[in-house]
Order: C-alpha cells, then structure tokens, then sequence
C-alpha cells in the first residue's frame, strides 16, 4: 500500500487526544508527553483486542510511516509489553514543538491504520472506550461520526 | 428438631405434584440468526449448552458464530468472542463488518472481542482458564466464543499431557455453564478426531460445516452431528454464505408445520372447457399435474392459461421459470390474450426467473416457497423440470428428484396446486413421459403429442392419469390459436396407433367431390 502522511481529520482526532491527556492531570501522567500517555491508554484496549503481539505490530507500522512523515528520534523504541520507551531523554535533547509534532502525527498514523483496517465506525468505538466524554472540535468528519455513533 | 418440622411443614405446604413429580425443565431456545438453522435445530439453540462448531477452512464457522453472538448479546447479558492464536481480530472484524448482520454500535456495548493468545503462549492452559474465568465473571455473559479452540489444544498437545487437556475441558465446560453461559468452542477439525478429543464427549451439540467441490462447483454442507436435549433435522443441509452471512436451507425446506389440505378439495379450472371436461371437471385442488411434451407442442402456454384463469377468480400464482426471461413470457403471454402484467404489479402474481450459476436445489425451493407464502399462492407453475435441473449446479443435480418430491409433498399438502412442464423427445414407435420418476411428483399427467394425419404434423392431448378421480381417455387433437391453446373436435376415431405419432386411418376415406371441369 504505497501511504500518503496521516490525514488532516485525523491529524486534528490525534491533537485532540493529546490535549485531553494534556489537560487530564500532569502529575498523574508522570511528565510523559502526550503522545506516549495516548499510547499507553490506547495499549489496554487494543492489546485485548488483538493481542500484545498484535498490538506492537501496528504501532511498529504507525511508527515507521510517522518517522517517513517526521523527524523521529532514535531512542523512541517500543518495549515488549508494547508501550514506548526512550522518551524520557527525548525533552532535553530536542524542540518542543517538533516533539509534540512528531507525536500527533505517530498517533494519527496509528488512528489512520485502525481505519484502514476495521474501518473509521469501529475505530472511533475503540477509541471513545478510553475517552468516552472527549470533545472534538466541531465541523471535522470525525466530530459529526461521534456525534452520530452516540444518537 | 425445630428445623426439621420447619422442614416437614414447609413440604406438605408444597403442591402435591411437585412433591410427587417435579417438574420438567424447561429448556430455553435461543435465536441462531442464521436464517433456517433454527427450524433445523428443532427451534434455536438450546440455552446454556456447550457447543462445538467444526470444519474445515473456508466453510463459515467464524461467520456462524459471529451470527449467533450478534442475535443474542444485548448490553445486560453480552458475548464475550475470545480469539487465540488464529485469525488476526482485526482481519476478522474488517472481514465481517461486511455482513449486514453486524452491527457495529454492539461493539463494546454488548460484544467484546478479547485475545488469549498472551495468555496461552506464557501460562498455558491454566492461563487461559485464569483468564477466560475472569472475563465470564466481570461480564456475566450469555454467549461464550473461542475461536480457535483448536489451537489451544494444538499447543496443549505438542506441550502437555492428555489428562492436562482433559482437565482444562472440564474446568471451561463448569465454569460456563456455571455461569449461565452458551458456548461455542469454533476450530479446524477432521471427522477422525471426533474419536479421541474429549471436547466432543462434553459436547451438548456440534455442528458440522463441509464445503466440496464437485467438477466446477462448490456446495456448503452443515450437519447437526448432536444436539442434546432436543432433536433436530437429521442429514446435511445446504448452507450458502452471502452478504446477510450464513443461510440454511433445511431439508425439510421448512414445511414441517405448513397446515394440511381439507379432505373436501374444488376443482379448478385450466382455463380450457374443453380440458376441464378431460379431467373430470377440472384439477383437484392441491394436485400435481405435469405436462410432458416436446417442443412447441404448447406447455407454457397451457400453464399460462392456468395461471390466468386463477387470477381471473382472485387466486394469486407464482411462476417459477428457467427457459425464458420473465418480460418474454409476460409478453407472450399478452400475444395470447392474457394480462400477466396487471396482475404482477398489484401482487397476485410473481415471476420467479431462476438461473444463477451453481443453485443450489433447495435454496431454489426456497425461493419458491417464500414467493408462495408472500402472495398466499394457490396456483404455482414449474416451467419447466428440465430447465430447473439444468440450473442447479452439477453436484446438486444427484439430489434434485429428491428435493422436488420433498417440495410438492408439502406445497400440494399444504394445498397449493402445481402445474409444471417437462419436454420429452417424440420418437415414432412409443410415447413416454419424462426421464423423470413422475408417479413421486405427480396427481395428474397430461401427454401432448405430435401426430402425423393427411400430411399435416397435428397436436393431439390425453389425459394419462388422474389420482383424485375419473378421466376422459379420449385422444383429441388441439390448435394453439390466438387465445392460446384450444382442443378442437372430438375424440379421433378415425385413426388408430396416435400414440406412436403415425396412425392408421381405419375409418372410412370421404370421397371428395370432383373438381369441376375447366371449361
């Protein structure tokens, strides 16, 4: 499947995501950046869904296209249990700003893949099972998804 | 002491009969959502048993499941589908999201899709217990899936011992049950180790899929191999998997409640007076009569008359036809002085036109059914057995003569009357019916031949048999006009041998005048 960059729909769902987190509660999240908080509660669900296994292959996949997209550091890796590791030295070394790009587009990436695969009905279910009262901003495809996936 | 007499008050409070005979339980029957499995499961699936779907790849076990889950979860008492080492759920979803039963707003409300394969590869099957156990206790569920549970024995095999393997199955079977759980353990197997794997002691039920393919064509096959507690349609039933997912086609084609004919039957006309008269006042209500003739010699316009003089009288009819498109027969039909048109568009009448590659015979049974209970048919035309035969697939075709007296025993019974049609090669030394064994299929026979008189090749008809009563034995000759068919004249007496197709004049030869003489 020759894969353009991670779409704008789902460029703004991961940036919404990571706001939540974001807004959610710094001190719980451990000073983890954003993207590695939406990661890690995204682990739970799709790893009962799939399989750890299964799991660590698409965010394998998600990871590579988002390192052909961004600039990825080389100490990101994924851990056997599936979450992400090497982040912790990612804040001294690099911009803010071209982290916490990097991050929405590895997880809109991971999004953009869900969808290919089960389609963007049960994408969204996966991901409201984690934030079930996230707000997204209104006027997006998937905004008006959620809002007809909740009637 | 005082409990005891609590005890001895408490039981002679007790209704005689429960003291004497408890009561039976009352097994509840859960919906398969497969169309046609409930009827040949004897009414649905029996609650709480532990099922085993098996099969070889390709015959729709996950499908099956996912059905039934899909019918049966709600939010309160969910299905939990446990995949293990098999199909990637997400393969599976993407896959089955494509059939109109799954519903995604389910998902996660009342279906749940868990991987044990962690589970399995670090702790084996206690893992698997330890973890089907606490999904089952958070959730309660109705329905239980493990898909596939062959490869957790796969592994049991290839690492632990037989009695390990044993003990797992008896621990799954208690804790679901336990838990008011119907289950269905889905895997590949081979009728050989239906033999040696204790999951098929335990069983309550098991359902065979099959799929062979037979020259060109593949038939889906589904056996009900045990179901305890109820009893089911015996044999292998023909299932076909299409966008609404699995369907079944019992053998029984779904007839075992349709009501019986009155002892009284009327007679109904052909729309031929003349042919009426033939049969003693015209066809029995809820007979089978078949047509057999060669070519041209004016079936379908006889079962075109048939079927408008029941309009004529307010009697819905369905024609099931193979040889032509239904526009051409209408059309036809038309040319003849008869309105089929009218009648389809206010559903009185309903053009079945069947001719797909590899049909099965007993979903075309099907579909001719469902139309006559649609329209409450009382007149039904076949047009014709050899066109049907030649539209079922090759593998099918072993089957049809069967399939086709199971279909008119209980259509007829149900007192729908049959017309059907069936071309018959003419030879010239003897008359025969059809290759068909037409005494099972058929009331009443009708014979329409070629005859060669004065040069001309004539129609002649006969009424061969009539079960229900007395018929005319006369041979009479017959005329497709613009009215369609109409018997002329009476009985030929002027000819003998006109079933061989050439007769013998043995009446006397009318002198005709002479020409006159040119002047």
């Amino acid at each position: 499947m020759n894969r353009q960059g991670a779409t704008p729909a789902m460029r703004l769902f991961a940036e919404c995501l990571m706001a939540y987190e974001t807004k959610a509660g710094p001190v719980l999240a451990g000073n983890k950046p954003p993207a590695v908080l939406v990661c890690d509660k995204l682990r739970l669900p799709l790893a009962t869904l799939m399989g750890n296994a299964g799991y660590r292959a698409l965010l394998a996949r998600a990871l590579t296209l988002a390192k052909a997209e961004t600039p990825w550091p080389s100490e990101v890796v994924i851990k056997p249990d599936g979450s992400l590791g090497g982040w912790e030295t990612l804040e001294a070394q690099d911009d803010p700003q071209e982290m916490a790009e990097a991050g929405v587009v590895l997880i809109a990436q991971l999004l953009d893949l869900l969808t290919s695969f089960i389609g963007e009905d049960l994408m969204l279910r996966q991901v409201y099972e984690v934030w079930p009262t996230v707000q997204l901003p209104q006027g997006d495809s998937i905004a008006q998804r959620k809002n007809e996936n909740t009637k | 002491m005082k409990t005891l007499n609590k005890i001895n008050v408490a039981k002679s409070a007790l209704p005689r009969k429960v003291v004497s005979r408890p009561a039976k339980v009352a097994i509840r029957q859960l919906p398969t959502g497969v169309r046609g499995l409930d009827e040949i499961m004897g009414g649905g699936l029996p609650e709480f048993s532990f099922n085993i779907i098996a099969g070889a790849p390709g015959c729709g076990k996950t499908t099956l499941a996912h059905q039934i889950m899909f019918a049966n979860a709600t939010p309160r008492k969910p299905a939990l589908f446990f995949t293990v080492l098999g199909e990637p759920a997400l393969k599976m979803l993407r896959h089955q999201q494509q059939y109109s039963f799954f519903d995604p707003t389910q998902l996660n409300r009342s279906i749940r899709f868990i991987n044990l394969s962690s589970a399995l590869l670090k702790n084996g099957l206690r893992g698997v217990v330890e973890e089907i156990t606490r999904e089952v206790e958070a959730s309660s569920p109705a329905i239980v899936v493990v898909d596939s549970y062959r490869n957790v024995t796969r592994k049991t095999i290839a690492e632990e011992n037989e009695l390990d393997l044993q003990a797992f199955v008896q621990r799954l079977v208690l804790l679901l049950t336990s838990w008011q759980a119907t289950t269905f353990m889905v895997g590949e197997y081979a009728e050989a180790e239906m033999r040696d794997n204790p999951v098929f002691t335990v069983a309550d039920g098991i359902f065979w899929l099959s799929q062979n393919v037979e020259r060109n064509s593949v038939v889906r096959k589904l056996q009900i191999i045990k179901s305890r507690g109820q009893g089911s349609v015996p044999g292998l039933h023909t299932i076909r998997i299409t966008a609404d997912g699995l369907q079944a086609y019992s053998r029984t084609l779904g007839l075992l409640q349709e009501k019986v004919r009155p002892a009284k039957r009327r007679r109904l006309s052909s729309g031929i007076p003349e042919l009426d008269e033939m049969l003693g006042g015209g066809i029995l209500e809820g007979d089978s009569l078949l047509v057999a003739g060669p070519s041209g010699t004016g079936k379908s316009a006889l079962a075109t008359q048939f079927l408008a003089e029941g309009l004529r009288h307010g009697e819905a009819g369905v024609a099931a036809i193979f040889e032509e498109r239904p526009e051409g027969y209408t059309a036809r039909a038309g040319t003849l002085g008869m309105d089929l048109r009218t009648p389809q568009k206010n559903k009185m009448l309903e053009m079945l036109y069947l001719r797909p590659l590899d049909l099965s015979v007993d979903e075309t049974m099907q579909e001719i059914l469902d139309a006559v209970k649609r329209l409450k048919a009382k007149r039904l035309v076949i047009d014709s057995l050899v066109g049907f035969e030649m539209a079922l697939a090759p593998g099918f075709r072993e089957d049809f003569q069967e399939s086709l007296y199971r279909m008119i025993a209980a259509l007829t019974g149900a007192g729908v009357t049959i017309f059907t049609t069936v071309e018959t090669a003419d030879t010239f030394n003897e008359m025969s019916f059809s290759h068909y064994t037409i005494s099972f299929l058929t009331d009443d026979i009708l014979r329409l031949r070629y005859v060669e008189i004065e040069g001309q090749l004539r129609k002649v008809i006969t009424v061969v048999k009539m079960r229900g009563g007395n018929h005319s034995k006369d041979i009479r000759e017959y005329i497709i006009g613009d009215k369609g068919v109409a018997i002329i004249g009476p009985r030929q007496e002027q000819y003998a041998r006109l079933t061989t197709g050439l007769p013998d004049r043995i009446g006397q030869i009318k002198e005709l005048a002479p020409e006159p003489k040119a002047k």
